[in-house]
């Protein structure tokens, strides 16, 4: 338990004393909230006011889930990944031959990485005056819980990929065959309607999908919207013909969390041995 | 203490460690000595678990390091030959996590933590970040987290590797402070002659193999006695007179100088000034060194 509190703790530490990074990591999400936000919501928003008749319809409102959860993704799996560079060489190796347990250090840079994506997150808020978007006070304290849970996802994942990547080499190819598709086959920065059949197959198993979805569900009236609007948006989910609920988008998360620690676990200690 | 038998290690087809045996006994400094390639951070690696071992058992303080993995972590305190502090934290925050690993209780962190730092010298320095640290002072540091848990066994994989001589021979002075207070048993590795000479008992390792085990007096006094290095204008010659005149254990010739090794070299010196016909030039008396030892069961030198 100690352990887990100490993996966790280095992460933290490190990243409050990082003011350099933390602010260099707003730039892509300010970028991506510039170019879908303003660049092109001018023509999503006609588009879809022109369909539906919703008079006072905000495209960035969609937006900004789905740049919170793209910050929450990138942040969580490279966090996951510097422990690549920690293996072979640096503190990995004071980790590793500690008696610490195999499991309890996968939970602990999960959790620090995650922590380090949540703050992250968190941070992305301050945007919204400029952006004005409004959120109640119960809705943000709603947001925060389940922005942490999808930060662990995302950084569990990043550790199964770093326990199966032998080098730094390999990330490059992580960001172009994992991350970057992630983000676009999530409904986080455009709606995702009418795909072929096997997209829709990568949408559904796509965790970012439903993390996008649980932060659009909290942060935006969807009940006010019209079911056009909704439909237009990509608000109506399903899974392999089943509509998705929140309470299944939870378990969805905890579950995808659970199973890739279990595997990240017994990644590492095969590359062990 | 530390107990070997068998042990092998193969990366692929290619044996890094060849059927090795040997015993560490409770508080004994026990050296490695080898030049790069060897196979010592490979034996050092198995045997504080950071590496499965191909064939072989091994023991650590009654422990099987494949079978009781975290009783034999538990027991050791490693040094290992890459820096392992993370130099974006503070020397006081690499410490506090070590003994977090190493469930050290809250009550007893800080007076563990002053008492190594104490040992290696870094009070004043507990709340630098370690990237401010010199090479000499990491090093420290490292030492004094590898004894914060009380390790019985301590392993130092070329703890001086990439230092200047002044500061190599400062963290030799706390290395042998640390064992003449704690009584700890060390095992440690290096390609340096004169630190394996701190060793209570030293392997001599080349190609993966185990080529000798011995106190590091015996192990000279093997090679039969002192090297004399004589020049002289005629070299055939003072050969053709040594050889008549004087018993001599061995004696070659290289690069013009005549290499005469000999039992007692004070007897045979005093004889052979008084003796020799061929006009000499130079003379040198040389005790067997760690590299002689090495030279004569290789057929090499060790070299840096
Ligand atoms: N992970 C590895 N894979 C393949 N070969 C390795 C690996 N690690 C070390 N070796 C090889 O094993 C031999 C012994 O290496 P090492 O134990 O590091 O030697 P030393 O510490 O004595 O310099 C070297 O020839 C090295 O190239
Ligand atoms: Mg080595």
């Amino acid at each position: 338990m100690e352990g887990i509190i100490a993996i966790w703790q280095r992460d933290i530490i490190k990243f409050f004393r990082d003011r350099p990074r933390m602010v260099g990591s707003f730039s892509m999400p300010i970028l991506f909230l510039v170019v879908f936000g303003i660049g092109m919501g001018g023509s999503m928003e006609s588009l879809v006011r022109a369909g539906t008749n919703a008079e006072n319809f905000n495209y960035t409102e969609f937006i900004f889930p789905g740049i919170v959860s793209m910050t929450l993704l990138m942040t969580s799996i490279f966090s996951s990944l510097s422990i690549i560079q920690d293996r072979d060489f640096g503190y990995m190796r004071e980790i590793l031959v500690s008696p610490v347990s195999r499991v309890n250090i996968a939970i602990g840079k999960m959790l620090g990485s995650a922590s380090v994506a949540f703050l992250q997150g968190v941070m992305m808020f301050v945007l919204l005056p400029v952006l004005g978007i409004g959120i109640d006070p119960l809705s943000f304290l709603l947001l925060l819980p389940v922005m942490f849970m999808i930060a662990c996802a995302f950084a569990s994942l990043g550790l199964l990929v770093a326990s199966l990547l032998n080098s730094m080499q390999g990330f490059q190819l992580v960001v172009n065959i994992l991350v970057m598709p992630m983000i676009f086959l999530s409904g986080a920065l455009f709606p995702l309607n009418n795909m072929p059949g096997w997209v829709s197959f990568l949408v559904t198993l796509n965790p970012v999908t439903y993390g996008v979805d649980l932060m659009k569900h909290i942060m935006i009236d969807v009940e006010s919207l019209s079911a056009g609007v909704r439909q237009e948006m990509g608000l109506n989910l399903t899974f392999f013909g089943q509509p998705v609920t929140m309470t299944g988008e939870v378990f969805f998360l905890l579950g995808f969390t659970t199973l890739l620690i279990l595997l990240a676990t017994l990644s590492f200690r095969r590359a062990n041995s | 203490m530390i107990e070997v038998n068998n042990l092998k290690k193969n990366y692929k087809s290619f044996q890094a460690v060849k059927n090795s045996n040997f015993r560490v006994e409770q508080g004994e400094i026990f050296g490695f000595l080898g030049p790069n390639g060897a196979g010592k951070s490979t034996t050092i690696n198995i045997l504080s678990t950071m590496l499965p071992p191909t064939s072989g058992t091994v023991t650590i303080n009654g422990y099987d390091v494949v079978k009781e993995q975290n009783r034999v972590r538990e027991s050791i305190g490693i040094i290992f030959q890459q820096n392992t502090l993370d130099e974006k934290l503070t020397a006081k925050e690499n410490l506090m996590l070590h003994c977090k690993f190493y469930g050290i209780s809250r009550a007893q962190r800080k007076s563990r933590i002053d008492e190594v730092l104490e040992i290696v010298d870094l009070k004043e320095s507990i709340g630098t970040l370690v990237e401010k640290f010199s090479g000499g002072m990491q090093r420290r540091l490292e030492i004094a987290r590898g004894l914060l848990h009380y390790p019985k066994v301590l392993f130092l994989d070329e703890p001086t590797v990439g230092l200047d001589p002044q500061t190599r021979a400062h963290v030799w002075e706390y290395i042998l402070k640390l064992k003449e207070k704690e009584n700890i048993t060390m095992f440690l590795t290096t390609h340096y002659l004169d630190e394996a000479e701190i060793s209570d008992r030293i392997a001599i390792m080349d190609h993966g193999e185990i080529i000798a085990i011995d106190t590091p007096k015996r192990l000279k006094q093997q090679l039969g006695g002192d090297i004399i290095e004589i020049t002289t204008s005629d070299n055939e010659a003072a050969m053709k007179e040594i050889r008549e005149n004087f018993d001599v254990v061995d004696l070659s010739l290289k690069d013009d100088v005549i290499y005469c090794k000999v039992e007692n070299s004070d007897a045979f010196v005093s004889e052979f000034i008084k003796t020799l016909q061929t006009p000499l030039t130079g003379l040198d008396i040389r005790k067997p060194t760690l590299n002689d030892v090495f030279l004569s069961f290789t057929g090499r030198e060790i070299r840096d």
